[in-house]
């Protein structure tokens, strides 16, 4: 399970549209700073700038290849944030598993009970 | 009061009388019997209840399996109606299962009328703040586009650890 602060800088990663674009275009296929650059209104530096916040995020890594860096989508802190997520989610079905045996259990007993003071 | 997004919505219909559905989550005999995850237990003597607005829920849940783990739940009521309305900030501390640190988390749950006597539940959750951050449906929106991909990525490492 990841750590609290890695789960934050996924999360304060994953706020921000145009770096959700970003790894969307990385989900595709690996990409360079000017290749990701092209679609997005915006300067290459600043494309950088979140591509800083996405590294920082572990969400993708970057290697470099002669003169270029091609950034690389990282799907495993995306899991740990979904897994986070889900075992919220996860708590209520079995709870609500019991509230449903034990409110047909209170109804088996008492079929009227309804209005007890 | 929350106009953001809840990041976990629930919606539930048990065939139980409002009246009867909302006793049991804040009588706490009711609640002792049904609550958390099967295997766990909440010690009577440890549960304090004063259901009103500004009130409050309180228990520990013990598990069976490993009864030093203690999980104190604090819940601080900001709202209530009865028979159709518990909204507030659940505080979870103590000694937590693996994965979990102690955390807050807003809920709301309202009961409503259903056809032939029955009650639907409506729950809403708000993820702790300091770690979801504010801007929920962005990342909601995230996870769905990118679940194929990480579905995909996950199917081909599978199979090549088979």
């Amino acid at each position: 399970m990841a750590g609290t602060n890695q789960l934050s800088a996924v999360f304060s990663a994953l706020a921000d549209p145009t770096r959700r674009a970003i790894l969307d275009e990385l989900a595709e296929r690996d990409a360079t700073v000017t290749q990701l650059s092209a679609p997005l209104p915006m300067s290459m530096p600043a494309v950088s700038r979140h591509l800083k916040v996405l590294e920082h995020a572990a969400l993708i890594s970057r290697t470099r290849s002669g003169k270029w860096r091609a950034s690389h989508l990282e799907t495993a802190p995306l899991r740990d944030a979904a897994d986070w997520i889900d075992r919220f989610r996860r708590f209520w079905d079995p709870s609500l598993d019991g509230l449903d045996a034990h409110l047909a259990a209170l109804q088996a007993a008492e079929p009227t009970d309804t209005k007890e003071p | 009061m929350h106009t953001e997004t809840p990041q976990l919505a629930v919606s539930r219909v048990f065939d139980a009388p409002r009246a009867l559905v909302f006793r049991a989550f804040t009588d706490p005999d009711h609640l002792a019997t049904w609550w958390g995850p099967s295997g766990n237990s909440l010690p009577r003597d440890e549960i304090d209840f004063d259901v009103r607005p500004g009130g409050f829920q309180r228990w520990t849940e013990v598990a069976a399996a490993e009864p030093d783990l203690r999980v104190h739940v604090y819940i601080d009521l900001t709202d209530v109606a009865d028979g159709a309305l518990l909204e507030g900030v659940m505080h979870v501390c103590g000694r937590l299962q693996e994965g979990f640190e102690p955390f807050e988390t807003r809920f709301r749950i309202e009961f409503h009328d259903e056809p032939d006597g029955r009650t639907r539940l409506e729950i809403r959750q708000w993820l702790p703040a300091h770690l979801a951050g504010p801007s929920s449906q962005g990342w909601l929106d995230a996870f769905e586009k990118l679940d194929a991909t990480l579905l995909h990525l996950h199917a081909a490492t599978v199979d090549v650890e088979v």
